[in-house]
Order: structure tokens, then C-alpha cells, then sequence
């Protein structure tokens, strides 16, 4: 089991301090004077990891029953009705035994280590991104200052595995699935960034916890979208290019299965396959997080402002509410990117380059632009 | 060069980008609320093997024998143009021991062209569609619901055969007694006849 072993080193690195994770704090707080000091990293370290595997891969679980069920009702059919008894919420769980128990396939003609290597990457990335993620004012695993960064960056990582998989397998359809998604993370991490840019501007932090606190005012509603004008364009804007980064379609150009088999994921089965399919949910509920918590309120919502006043502020429900909130938020985010994967057909490649360079990327300066402006001269 | 270089290459006014951006806006906005109104609208489809849309009254399914009435006059199997149907039966006088009445469903192509024919009306085609096998053999279908005879038609042949019998056992009781009476007659008299013939 390496897989897991880059969030380890990442989680060892940053909640190694008793300030920057709660788990921790609550681990000095309830250990014996016996315990030896040194060992509470560790323990924290392996609480979290546990923690944002399992919560990755129930998201994951969860994720794909959704995007089956919604693209069923969109087309007027079911979806899957008979796995498990209520509406077939255990067809997930089946594919996954399902997966697990195949065989383990490498072309002869693959790179293989470089093959194998893949999904660990785009995986261990991914979980390494969920380190920065808050679920409440007190539930948090790393209390990172520069968290968006952090996220961007441990999310543009699972690129490098794409990439890596796509030359590694031998195989054209592949390797054009990932010159694709190069090209595209590449035109599209311009507008992502700087579209998120402006609520930065206007929260003034880049941590997640921190951002998503400020906006408790006005009952709970003192989101970001509705501080500054030019937060909205950049709403759409950030989604656009989210969709973009996570291979969503009408951006799914790297699996593009009509034209490229499955792109990237050509040569891949089972296990391996089914940690891209992961990592594309992952992928898409950290996009949609990153959104609520810059643009729609992260965990402050009216529930949340009215469990903290009945219960006091910091008190356990008011973070179990908290936390609720956000992940509801983020699956909002899932369930709205998934609509409009049943809904836009997929663009051509020349026209994913030019949105993104012609449109989005003068757009979201404009909004950079007008957001700094209307913060130094009005707000 | 086709249509979509040509537009390309074509630069974009500024106008035009502004409509580029509205157009994409909107077109997606448009498509997302249909979109969404499929998705609150009652699924067409049917659970399928549990919920099964009606069926034509007349539908030409796979095919069900009457038994009892057939009478083996292979008209069903003359009327068919594929010669999928084959029977074999063994006549016991009015009654029929079924040896088999199969339909190859490899050849059949539900025309109904056998239904029609039948002069007592005991083939029919039915409501049903799906069949599963695992051999090609096995599509030959048998039709038959029994091997052999019915119950009744035993029932009817030891009836008939009973009344043969005491018909025949009748007779000969008759043909006996004729016979014995003769004899008696013959005892009783024989100076008559002799001294007739004499």
C-alpha cells in the first residue's frame, strides 16, 4: 500500500503544529504525560489520512450513483433502480467489488512503472488537495494561510499523472487524450486562478477557514457573490474554467470516448482505472468547495448563523452544521456540473483553446480589474 | 476549405465577441432548462421484467397447440413457406399418441401463414416473445403439453375398446348361442332332416 504515502508526507509536513490542526490540538489536549511527544504528529497525520480517504471515497461513491441517477432522469429513464433496494444506491458499491475483482491489465508494449505510477500520482494529488479542506470553524485538518494555492496547485499536480498515463500506455488514443488535457490545463489554469482572484481580493485571505468565517454577516448571507459586482462574471467565469480542469464535459476532451475509445484511460481496467474515475469526482468536488467557499458562503449559511446563535458559536452542532452546509454546497456544485454535462455537447479542441485564451482569460482580468478598483474606491 | 475554417479565419469583430459571449450564455441557458425539465418529468421507460408495456391483442408471438383439438392433418405444416413445423403422432383409430409437433424457431418467421389453415383451429401465436436457450438445438421448440395421449383420450380409447369388446364379445355370444342353437336343433331332430334329404 504506497499509494496514500504522498498525503502522508504532505500531511506529516504541514499539521505537524498543534496551532495549524485540530485533530492534533485535541490529541495534546486528551493524551497521557506517558505518550511521547513526537508520536501525535504521526497519529493526527494517519486520523486525517483515514479520515479524507474515506471521505473521498464515499464523495466519490456517492458522486457517481448522482451523476447516474441525474443523467437517467435527464434522458427520461431510471438509472440504475436494483443494486442495493432503494433506487439502486448500492450500484457503486457493486461496481467497485466489480473492479477490485478484475485482472490487472498492462499492455506488453507499456512503460511500466511510468504506467503504474499514474493513477498513484493523480490520486495521491488529489488527496493532498483535500488536506487544505475546512468543514467548519473548528473541523479542519491543516490550517494552511496559502490554502487556495495549495489546492490549485496539489490539483493541477494530477495533470503530470494524466500526462504520464497518456505516454506511458503505448497507445495514440492515449497519448492524444493527454496532449489534450495539457493543452487545455494549460490555457485553462489562467482563467481558473484569476477568476479566483477576485473574492480573494474582496475576502483578503487566502485561507479557506478564514474566508468562509467573514462571511457570516447579513444572517449568515454575507457572501462574497454579493459583496462586490464583478464577484458573479468571476463566478461564472471560475466555473467555466473548473469544468475545464476536471475534464468535464462539454471540456471532456482527454476521454472524448466518441473520438479518442477513452483517451487517457484507453489502456486502463480495474483498479487502476477505477482511481482516475475517483480522482475525476474528487476533482470535481473540490472545484465545486473552492467555489463555495469563495463565491457562495462557504459553511455560513442561515442554518449555520442560526444553529450558532441557539447553540453558541464554536459549540459542537453549530460545526456539525457548519459542515453539513458545506458539503451540501459542494455537492450542489457536482449535481450542477453533472447537469451540464447532460446538457452541452462537447466543444472542438480549437474552440476549448480559443474560450479559453480569447474569452476567458481577458474576461476574468477585467473582473481582477473592476473587482481592486471597486474595492480601493468604493467598498 | 470548409464552412467552420472559413469562420475562423475570419476575424471577430468586437461586436461580434460581445455576441459570441451572450449567444453561449444564453444557448446554455436555453439548453440547461430543458434539460431540466426532463429531468423533473415521470421516466418513459418501464422497469422492465417486473412492469411490462401491453401487448397487441393480435400480436404474433411464440406459438401455442391446442392439443386436444389437433387432429395431426398437417395443414399448418403445408401453409408454412420455411418448413419449420414438423409433428408425428400414432393413430390408436379415433385417438392420437403424441410423439412430438415441434416449431424450429431458427427458421420460423411468425408470418401466422399456420394459423390459418387449421381446420379445427388449435394453433395459435401468443402474447409471449422471449425465450432464452443455451443450444441452437433447442430452439426447436415442441408445443406439445403432453407426450402420448391425453387422459381423456385413454379414457375415451378403453371406453371404445370396452364397447368393441362387448360389441364383439356380443357377437360372438350371439354367433355361440346361433351355433348351439343349431346344434340343439340338429340333436333335437336328426331323422327329420335326413329323412328330408333322404
Amino acid at each position: 500500500m504506497w499509494y496514500p504515502l504522498s498525503t502522508v508526507a504532505t500531511q506529516a509536513a504541514i499539521t505537524s503544529t498543534p496551532e495549524g490542526n485540530a485533530v492534533l490540538r485535541w490529541l495534546h489536549g486528551i493524551a497521557p504525560e506517558s505518550v511521547p511527544a513526537w508520536t501525535l504528529p504521526l497519529v493526527t497525520a494517519s486520523i486525517s489520512v483515514a479520515f479524507v480517504v474515506t471521505m473521498i471515497a464515499l464523495i466519490a461513491m456517492v458522486a457517481v450513483w448522482l451523476e447516474r441517477k441525474i443523467s437517467g432522469h435527464i434522458q427520461c429513464r431510471y438509472g440504475p433502480m436494483y443494486a442495493g433496494v432503494w433506487h439502486g444506491w448500492a450500484q457503486t458499491i457493486a461496481d467497485g467489488v466489480k473492479l477490485l475483482q478484475k485482472e490487472d491489465m498492462i499492455p506488453l508494449g507499456a512503460d511500466r512503472p511510468l504506467f503504474m505510477l499514474a493513477p498513484a500520482i493523480v490520486l495521491g494529488a488529489i488527496f493532498g488537495a483535500f488536506v487544505a479542506m475546512p468543514l467548519a470553524p473548528d473541523m479542519f485538518f491543516a490550517d494552511i494561510n496559502m490554502g487556495v494555492f495549495f489546492i490549485l496547485g496539489m490539483s493541477s499536480l494530477t495533470t503530470i499523472g494524466v500526462v504520464m498515463s497518456g505516454w506511458a500506455s503505448n497507445s495514440k488514443w492515449s497519448l492524444y487524450g493527454a496532449m489534450r488535457e495539457a493543452a487545455q490545463v494549460v490555457a485553462y489554469e489562467i482563467p481558473l486562478g484569476l477568476a479566483l482572484m477576485v473574492p480573494l481580493i474582496v475576502a483578503g485571505t487566502f485561507n479557506l477557514r478564514e474566508a468562509s468565517a467573514l462571511q457570516s454577516d447579513w444572517f449568515g448571507m454575507g457572501w462574497l457573490l454579493f459583496k462586490n459586482p464583478f464577484v458573479f462574471p468571476a463566478a461564472i467565469l471560475f466555473f467555466i474554467a473548473a469544468l475545464a480542469e476536471t475534464k468535464r464535459a462539454p471540456f471532456d476532451l482527454p476521454e472524448a470516448e466518441s473520438e479518442l475509445v477513452a483517451g487517457f484511460l484507453t489502456e486502463y481496467s480495474g483498479i487502476r482505472w477505477s482511481f482516475f474515475f475517483m480522482e475525476e469526482y474528487a476533482a470535481m468536488y473540490l472545484m465545486s468547495l473552492v467555489a463555495a467557499v469563495f463565491f457562495f458562503g462557504g459553511f455560513e449559511s442561515p442554518s449555520t448563523h442560526m444553529a450558532g446563535e441557539w447553540f453558541g458559536g464554536g459549540s459542537f452542532v453549530h460545526n456539525l452544521v457548519a459542515a453539513l452546509t458545506l458539503i451540501v454546497k459542494s455537492m450542489m456544485g457536482v449535481i450542477f456540473m453533472m447537469w451540464i454535462r447532460w446538457t452541452l455537447p462537447r466543444v472542438r479542441i480549437d474552440q476549448v483553446m480559443t474560450m479559453g485564451y480569447k474569452y476567458l482569460t481577458p474576461l476574468s482580468l477585467i473582473c481582477v480589474l473592476g473587482a481592486a478598483v471597486w474595492e480601493a474606491l468604493i467598498a | 476549405m470548409n464552412e467552420t475554417q472559413e469562420a475562423l479565419r475570419k476575424p471577430v469583430t468586437v461586436g461580434g465577441y460581445f455576441k459570441n459571449i451572450w449567444d453561449s450564455l444564453f444557448t446554455t441557458i436555453a439548453g440547461l432548462k430543458i434539460t431540466g425539465g426532463y429531468f423533473f418529468q415521470k421516466p418513459i421507460t418501464v422497469q422492465y421484467p417486473d412492469e411490462r408495456l401491453p401487448i397487441p391483442e393480435r400480436y404474433r408471438g411464440i406459438h401455442y397447440l391446442e392439443q386436444d383439438k389437433c387432429i395431426e392433418c398437417y395443414a399448418c405444416a403445408r401453409a408454412c413457406p420455411v418448413d419449420c413445423i414438423d409433428m408425428e403422432a400414432v393413430r390408436h383409430g379415433k385417438e392420437l399418441e403424441w410423439v412430438k409437433f415441434t416449431i424450429d424457431y431458427q427458421k420460423c418467421m411468425f408470418c401466422e401463414l399456420c394459423v390459418y389453415p387449421c381446420p379445427k383451429q388449435c394453433i395459435h401465436q401468443g402474447q409471449e416473445f422471449a425465450f432464452v436457450v443455451e443450444d441452437r438445438n433447442e430452439l426447436k421448440h415442441d408445443l406439445l403439453s403432453y407426450q402420448g395421449m391425453s387422459r381423456d383420450a385413454r379414457i375415451r380409447k378403453k371406453e371404445a375398446e370396452a364397447k368393441k369388446a362387448a360389441k364383439e364379445a356380443a357377437k360372438k355370444a350371439k354367433a355361440e348361442a346361433a351355433a348351439k342353437a343349431k346344434a340343439e336343433e340338429e340333436k333335437n331332430a336328426p331323422g327329420e332332416e335326413s329323412s328330408e334329404d333322404a
